[in-house]
């Protein structure tokens, strides 16, 4: 085989082992931690239905939130690798029901933040290396100032009040198009800023004045050249992004009552729904595993230099 | 002149024939509504789902506007005199979503798998009282009760009577086949519970809308949809309701009121809140008005009671004595020299919840009195946790409508359910009145028994009442028939969804 087709296998899978122990220090992590937090489930079902002490006792036995955190923990991992996510110990319906329901729409309004971001974040910036003068440069400038100074919680209030209640364009609720709209825009901001600034720095470059000397073309010499430079290191926000957006888009969700697993984890967290909230970061995990395994490879893929690292 | 008589023509004319006509129900559409939640498909097991189960399964009686029970299911009933024996007459015809029809028979089902597998929430101490329940035939349902326990029609008001044959009846009901107004098709957790028009539903005609849907989740804020027009009817909070009247969105308010309130640690009290002399003085420092205004704006009703004006056991003697009604600043800190405390030397450990709005100002009546405050705000259930623990002085708290009165009572009793949200009081005596007041088959008797035992709370200064304030609900002006009832359920013999039409 190859040697180079080698070392590159090599070190992908380093990282994915690298990844997946991480993966596996958060969930084990988040198992202990959420049991710091003052309260359990079976407070949630007193206070709103009123329950002795002797009656919540007994349901914290039936629930085995009694039992040491180790051996729920080994009672727990013993479910996972049989496939068994459990029950929602609130709604005492199957986890994989709930995350069956969110899950599509996260990665749904995920994909459509991340398209948008994507297409503006890079072709923004590539267009405005193009052509110097023009009003790209300042659409770069506007859209890196509102991804730093609006907050997506407040846009997203102000569309409700004016497309929603002031000209009925659009629904108040379970809206896809805006969110994902607003998303897209701050991804966008965030990626624009980045790259624009490396193509910049890269235009200065020697390489660069070497091509423009040979007499290349600058749609080439920026396509070719200058834009795969710079995107090296924008690969690695990309993949942060791709991260969070697979994890939930909580304040997007909240603002436009969209189901979604930012959602999810926070009513489970506040309900102390512990198998709930386990099973949103075994998903966490795997998100955060598989955006930073295909970055990596991206990343690799793209930047030779990297593939002996 | 002609022209003015006969525009004055017109519109006499509009104004008699127009409500006639506006009033007359149509059929149809979607009701969509932003109102309670739902924790468990299977209702017996409620722990706190009173807004919604009765829309999809019914009970035999419901709570009316002014807090006394109505027959939904049961037609009429009849107690015996020494308050033991229950007969209800079933009503006929009523059937199950399945189609079969309802009898005595399904209800004795219901109500034993109830007793035997409910373990907590507001229908165990109505079970707890019960010797046998028996079906003597079709339509009559007979409860044989221990001894005398006059909350049992309120607290029925949540024995939803479902069909024996739905399924995880033996274990964990998933799908809930009941007699309600719409068929229980559909439910996501904390997302929506959709269901269909039930046809063949025993009030004539009803329901008008085709079908409902209840949007549990939680948004930003709800009042947006619902001026949008996403949702027809939507429970809001105090402070949205200016905003939706000029909206045209109109605003009812449910019968029942929250309270609030300042308890003191009764289980274990700490010097120098041991002393009553000094929770009185606490007392006389509280400015009730002010902090109801803070809590619920221009809603905030001061008061001294469990309960507000126009409440079977209001009692407005009690109320025009309110030696609290105004603060005396002078006179709390009169009260703390008399008792030898000074204020410098006490620092009062005060949790509270992080969304309670009295918090902030009773600590900062505290700190003019002279003490040190020491405020720890938890969430929800770390708020719980911390009052179940009883390392603390003072807590400001809050609780929502009851079906009965004995629900806020039973709090305060010494083995009662979530004790700590009254600082866990123990008083037999303060048993003993509840108790007596429970068992006690005369209303006004039973009444005068819950006042003394509210008198002990007050002379004890287990807890300071601070004030009230009531349930708000935006209804959209195409809605029609929908009107909020004592507490927060959804659906009732005299009002809520089954009588609530849409103009198309």
């Amino acid at each position: 085989m190859n040697p180079r087709l080698v070392r590159l296998l090599g070190s992908i899978g380093l990282d994915l082992l690298r990844s997946l122990a991480i993966a596996a220090g958060i969930v084990v992590f988040t198992f202990f931690v959420i049991r710091m937090i003052p309260g359990d489930v079976v407070d949630l079902k007193g206070i709103e239905g009123s329950l002795t002490y002797s009656q919540q006792s007994a349901m914290r036995e039936e629930l085995g939130l009694n039992r040491g955190w180790l051996d729920q923990f080994w009672l727990w991992l013993g479910m996972v690798f049989s496939g068994d996510l459990g029950m929602s110990a609130r709604y005492s319906t199957p986890i994989a029901d709930l995350l069956a329901t969110v899950i599509p729409s996260t990665l749904a309004l995920g994909a459509a933040a991340l398209g948008i971001g994507l297409v503006l974040g890079i072709g923004l910036p590539t267009l405005a290396c193009l052509f110097p003068r023009s009003i790209f440069v300042a659409l770069v400038e506007f859209i890196t100032i509102w991804s730093i100074t609006i907050p997506t919680f407040s846009i997203g209030i102000l569309c409700v009040i004016v497309f929603a209640v002031w000209l009925g364009w659009i629904p108040a609720i379970g809206n896809f198009a805006v969110p994902a709209l607003i998303l897209g825009l701050d991804i966008a901001g965030t990626i624009a800023k980045m790259l624009h600034e490396d193509m910049t720095e890269i235009q200065t470059a020697d390489f660069i004045r070497t091509a423009r000397a040979k007499g290349l073309a600058r749609v080439r010499i920026v396509l070719r050249h200058i834009l795969p430079n710079a995107l090296t290191t924008v690969i690695a926000l990309i993949g942060l992004i791709l991260a969070s957006v697979l994890t939930g888009a909580l304040t997007m969700e909240i603002v436009f009552g969209l189901p979604g697993l930012g959602t999810l984890a926070l009513q489970a967290i506040k309900g102390r729904d512990y198998p709930v909230v386990q099973a949103v970061i075994i998903w966490l995990g795997f998100a955060v595993v598989m955006a930073n395994f295909v970055t990596d490879m991206v990343q690799k893929l793209v930047d030779p230099r990297l593939r002996n690292l | 002149m002609r022209r003015t008589l006969l525009s004055l023509a017109a519109v006499l004319a509009l104004s008699i024939f127009t409500p006639a006509f506006a009033q007359e129900p149509q059929h149809g559409g979607t009701l969509k509504l932003h109102w309670g939640t739902l924790d468990t498909a299977d209702f017996h097991r409620h722990t706190g789902t009173i807004s919604l189960p009765h829309v999809f399964a019914e009970t035999l009686t419901t709570i009316s506007k002014d807090g006394s029970p109505k027959g939904l299911l049961a037609e009429s009933w009849t107690i015996s005199d020494d308050g033991l024996i229950y007969t209800f007459n079933i009503r006929q015809g009523v059937k199950f979503h399945n189609g079969r029809v309802m009898t005595a028979e399904d209800v004795r089902k219901n109500f034993e798998r109830i007793q035997r597998e409910v373990k907590g929430g507001w229908l165990t101490s109505a079970m707890e009282q019960v010797e046998s329940f028996s079906a003597p035939d079709e339509k009559t349902f007979v409860v044989k009760l221990r001894a005398p326990f006059a909350p049992f029609l309120n607290l029925i008001a949540e024995g939803w009577i479902l069909a024996p044959e739905s399924p995880g009846w033996d274990a964990n009901i998933t799908q809930p086949i009941g007699t309600g107004p719409f068929t229980f098709d559909s439910w996501t957790p904390q997302i929506a519970i959709k269901g269909q028009k039930f046809a063949d539903y025993w009030m004539e005609g009803k329901p008008y809308v085709d079908a409902i849907e209840f949007d549990v989740r939680e948004i930003a804020d709800a009042s947006l949809a619902l001026r949008a027009g996403d949702y027809h009817a939507a429970d809001i909070p105090l402070s949205k309701i200016d905003a939706l009247k000029a909206d045209g969105i109109a605003i009812d308010f449910s019968g029942d009121t929250s309270w609030n309130f300042l308890s003191f640690n009764n289980r274990k009290p700490r010097p120098p809140f041991n002393n009553v002399r000094v929770r009185e003085a606490i007392a006389y420092a509280i400015d009730k008005a002010a902090i109801m205004k803070i809590a619920a704006g221009e809603y905030g009703m001061p008061g001294n009671q469990m309960v507000t004006e126009g409440n079977f056991f209001f009692d407005a003697g009690l109320a025009a004595n309110d030696k609290h009604a105004k603060p005396d600043f002078e006179r709390a800190k009169a009260i703390l020299a008399e008792e030898g405390v000074d204020p410098g030397d006490t620092t009062i450990y005060m949790i509270s919840e992080l969304n309670n709005r009295t918090a902030a100002p009773i600590a900062q009546i505290l700190r003019q009195l002279g003490f040190k405050v020491d405020n720890k705000p938890f969430d929800d259930l770390g708020f719980q946790r911390a009052l179940s623990e009883y390392d603390w002085d003072v807590f400001p708290g809050g609780s929502g409508p009851r079906n009965d009165i004995f629900l806020r009572y039973v709090r305060m009793m010494s083995d009662g359910p979530n004790p700590g949200l009254w600082g866990g009081v123990q008083d037999p005596e303060f048993d003993a009145l509840v108790k007596a007041a429970i068992s006690t088959v005369d209303k006004n008797e039973s009444r005068a028994l819950y006042l003394k035992a509210w008198r002990r709370v007050l002379d004890n200064y287990y807890t300071v009442v601070l004030g009230h304030s009531p349930g708000a609900y935006g209804i959209r002006p195409e809605v029609h028939g929908l009107t909020i009832g004592f507490n927060t359920s959804a659906h009732r013999a005299d009002g809520g969804v089954a009588f609530t039409w849409i103009e198309q």
